[in-house]
């Protein structure tokens, strides 16, 4: 298990959980940040980073990506 | 739906989607010029309106609604959706049909919404905009099988450039008679629907809400992240307590009230996706995309890209503009010469040729230099990079404490500050938003602009600096930087101390890269001029000839004009206050000029030109620009405008808050007088302060 903010960019991931406030988790769902929900890293800055849910680019502070917890796709 | 005697049909429809999926094109495309702009009733979210005539008779009423990702209403901007689709906004009806407009190469994303409107069974048709795209980047849609699935017609458009508007009319004509049958078809665990058809029996007991807005309120009452308290006004407490049961029930059966909902949905969304929507990736295209993200959004090159595009912006503005400022200019001057020749001299001659005409002449010149910000800011928007922005600047606006997102309202704001304070309704925290609302006028909008060109045309000599920049130009970027960063410093103590409060999450959708459509730069391009226009035609009309009086009575038989003018109402009100204007180098002339653009700040250039046109009445071939050179204090017998006075001049109109509009809007958006009373101060504070100090280390500088 890592968090979005530890992966490359480039990487492919699944989200396994999110831990986050309750407002921030919702907003989170339902831009496609869901569990089980495939998320490509595009770019990781030291601060920021983009990735892409549901063919739609994102874009999180280390703060939130922190609370995404992910996991190697099968 | 209303039938009237003439048999025609009255509808009202609107449009709902998820921000940048080109909604606001397909309304323009729908509705052309026939528009109208107006205000939700006790809200500034800007309510846009068009009707169209189909062939069928029947007259469709459309409503352009802001765009949302979900009816979880997390944002003022997002309420509003939700209050217009169930009926709670007032003087706005329940919609008779809705269309959809979904960004066709992010269907999986969008869905997400469709579905919850579905729920709402509203007659719907469903635009599958920019297909062009999903087209080009390998996306296929199966387009029956996506109707069946929904059980709403899907019409695949082109907004930008009119491809299937036909078709979206054709199906209106028909609209009511399309009930949508993919209703509530995403599947619950078992004990968490047992709990939501509980709830939503007792909302109609108890509540009075019917269906099928009661599924709606149970599942928003059973997935918010608000304190049920809250709600107390909303709900009989019978149904509240039931509420706080359900949430303990979830709880001890391991459900996760808020994921539950929206994971369900996702389920049937993902179904839905992988039996009607074939990707194959274009992998090369991706590819670029994430070079270009890779480098507007790096750490330093995003910050060299943002500079330079801001350099090249204000540069442009300064070169191209020249040429049809000149010829507005001399149109006006030759009008004023004509109108000089048909009336006789005299007061009505004065009052037209100098009041009226110098007046609004004087800003309406200015119309070039803001539609070229209108196109820059318009087209950073439709590329797509006004996000990236957004983003980069979530580090520096991270370090005062404020979201990314606070820039978008800030960028708008450069525009005017009206728009960007109405921008700041997708913030969603309420303490930043008041923030971003009390810095958003301290970003220079094109009111300002007259008075900066003005300015810098006069007492900035046009010298080469810093390779493809010239003075001018710099002078104009480091008003806009000076306006910035006082804005950011602000945020800083507003965060440490009557603010307080922690830095939000950053979540921000960045739109793809699209090339912007022309038809709509041009209809927003018009739009603006028509306003401006409208605003010079009657507030800077009707200033001008009360300062033409003013500045005209009471009359002084003999003596030369610039006595004449002392001794005007104008004269001696400028006289009153020029002890309080004299620390900032200012002589009561431009005391007059600041007093009367307390109202909008581009008054200050008419209410120069219309005192030196009444000064200097006898030679009207002179510009004001050589007027103000040419113009020397009688007492001192030095030049009243030095580059020093200009430099002060503009520092004092980059902090004051100098516009009725902008209070009017603050006092609406915060219901009440205390916040834009304490703008207005702090404020106007600031400017003072900020000029006596330039005023002061310029003088150092030049003994």
């Amino acid at each position: 298990m890592y968090t979005l903010a530890e992966i490359p960019a480039g990487a492919t991931v699944k989200i396994s959980r999110l831990e986050s406030h309750p407002e921030t988790c919702l907003r989170l769902r339902e831009l496609g940040f869901c569990e089980n929900a495939t998320i490509r890293c595009i770019t990781n800055e030291t601060s920021q980073m983009i990735c892409e849910v549901c063919n739609t680019r994102v874009g999180l502070n280390f703060s939130t990506a922190k609370s995404i917890i992910v996991s190697p796709l099968q | 739906m209303v039938e009237t005697d003439t048999k025609i049909t009255l509808l009202n429809v609107a449009i709902v989607g998820n921000p940048n999926c080109g909604k606001t094109t397909l309304f323009n495309a729908l509705t052309g010029l026939r528009q109208k702009v107006g205000n939700y009733p006790g809200v500034t979210v800007e309510k846009k309106e068009g009707k169209i005539v189909l062939k069928n008779n029947t007259e469709v009423s459309l409503l352009d609604l802001p765009g949302t990702y979900s009816l979880s209403a997390n944002s003022p901007d997002e309420k509003i959706v939700v209050d217009v689709l169930l009926g709670k906004m007032p003087e706005t009806p329940i919609p008779d049909a809705i269309i959809c407009v979904v960004d066709a190469t992010n269907i999986e994303r969008n869905l997400y919404l469709i579905t919850q409107i579905l729920d709402l069974e509203f007659p719907m048709v469903v635009a599958l905009n920019m297909y062009d795209v999903a087209q080009l980047e390998g996306i296929s849609i199966d387009i029956p099988a996506l109707e069946k699935m929904l059980g709403v017609p899907c019409i695949p458009t082109v907004a930008s450039k009119g491809i299937g508007i036909t078709e979206l009319r054709n199906v209106l004509q028909s609209i009511s008679s399309y009930k949508p049958t993919g209703i509530r078809q995403w599947t619950l665990p078992q004990p968490v629907q047992e709990e939501y058809d509980e709830l939503v029996e007792l909302l109609k007991q108890n509540d009075k809400i019917r269906l099928p807005f009661a599924y709606y309120e149970a599942q928003h009452l059973l997935t918010t992240p608000k304190q049920l308290e809250t709600f107390k006004h909303s709900y009989s407490d019978e149904t509240l307590s039931h509420v706080k049961r359900d949430y303990e029930r979830l709880n001890a059966m391991g459900f996760n009230r808020q994921s539950v909902f929206v994971e369900s949905r996702y389920r049937w969304i993902r179904q839905i996706y992988k039996a009607t929507v074939t990707h194959n990736k274009v992998n090369h295209q991706i590819s670029i995309h994430d070079k270009i993200d890779s480098i507007v959004t790096h750490r330093i090159w995003g910050f060299v890209i943002f500079f330079f595009l801001m350099g090249l912006m204000f540069q442009t503005i300064f070169s191209w503009a020249h040429y049809p400022m000149e010829l507005i200019s001399s149109g006006i001057n030759a009008l004023g010469n004509l109108v000089g020749t048909i009336i006789p001299p005299g007061d009505l001659h004065d009052l037209i040729v100098n009041g009226a005409i110098g007046g609004v002449g004087a800003v309406v010149t200015f119309l070039p230099q803001i539609l070229l910000l209108f196109l820059f800011l318009g087209l950073l928007e439709d590329t797509g990079y006004m996000a990236r922005a957004a983003f980069i600047m979530d580090r520096v606006m991270g370090k005062v404490g404020l979201h990314g997102k606070s820039f978008i309202p800030l960028l708008s704001s450069f525009a005017c500050a009206i728009p960007g304070i109405m921008a700041t309704r997708t913030i969603e925290n309420p303490r930043d938003r008041l923030i971003t609302i009390l810095i958003a006028p301290l970003m220079s909008c094109s009111a300002r602009m007259p008075v900066y060109t003005l300015l810098i045309a006069s007492f900035i000599p046009n010298i080469a600096v810093l390779g493809f920049l010239n003075l001018p130009a710099l002078v104009l970027i480091s008003l806009y930087l000076l306006g910035l960063s006082t804005a950011l410093l602000m945020a800083l103590v507003f965060k440490k101390t009557l603010l307080k409060g922690t830095k939000p999450p950053f979540i921000l959708e960045m739109p793809p890269y699209r090339i912007p459509s022309l038809k709509t730069t041009l209809l927003r391009m018009w739009e603006r001029s028509v306003l401006f226009l409208k605003r010079a035609g009657t507030i800077i009309l009707g200033v001008s000839i009360i300062l033409w009086f003013l500045a005209t009575y009471p009359k002084l038989e003999s003596g030369t004009p610039s006595e004449k003018l002392a001794h005007s109402f104008v004269g001696r009100a400028g006289h009153l206050i020029e002890p309080i204007i004299q620390p900032l180098g200012f002589d009561w002339k431009i005391g007059i000029g600041i007093i009367s653009s307390l109202l909008q700040r581009e008054v200050f250039v008419s209410t120069l030109g219309t005192i030196y046109n009444i000064e200097n009445a006898d030679d009207s071939s002179v510009s004001l620009r050589e007027q103000l050179q040419r113009d020397i204090n009688p007492v001192t017998g030095l030049p009243t405008f030095t580059a020093l006075t200009a430099i002060c001049i503009m520092v004092y109109y980059v902090l004051a808050m100098q516009c009725m509009s902008t209070i009017a809007v603050v006092r609406r958006e915060t219901n009440g007088w205390k916040w834009p009373a304490f703008q207005f101060a702090y404020m106007t504070l600031l400017a003072y302060v900020g000029t006596f100090i330039t005023y002061n280390i310029g003088l150092w500088i030049t003994s």
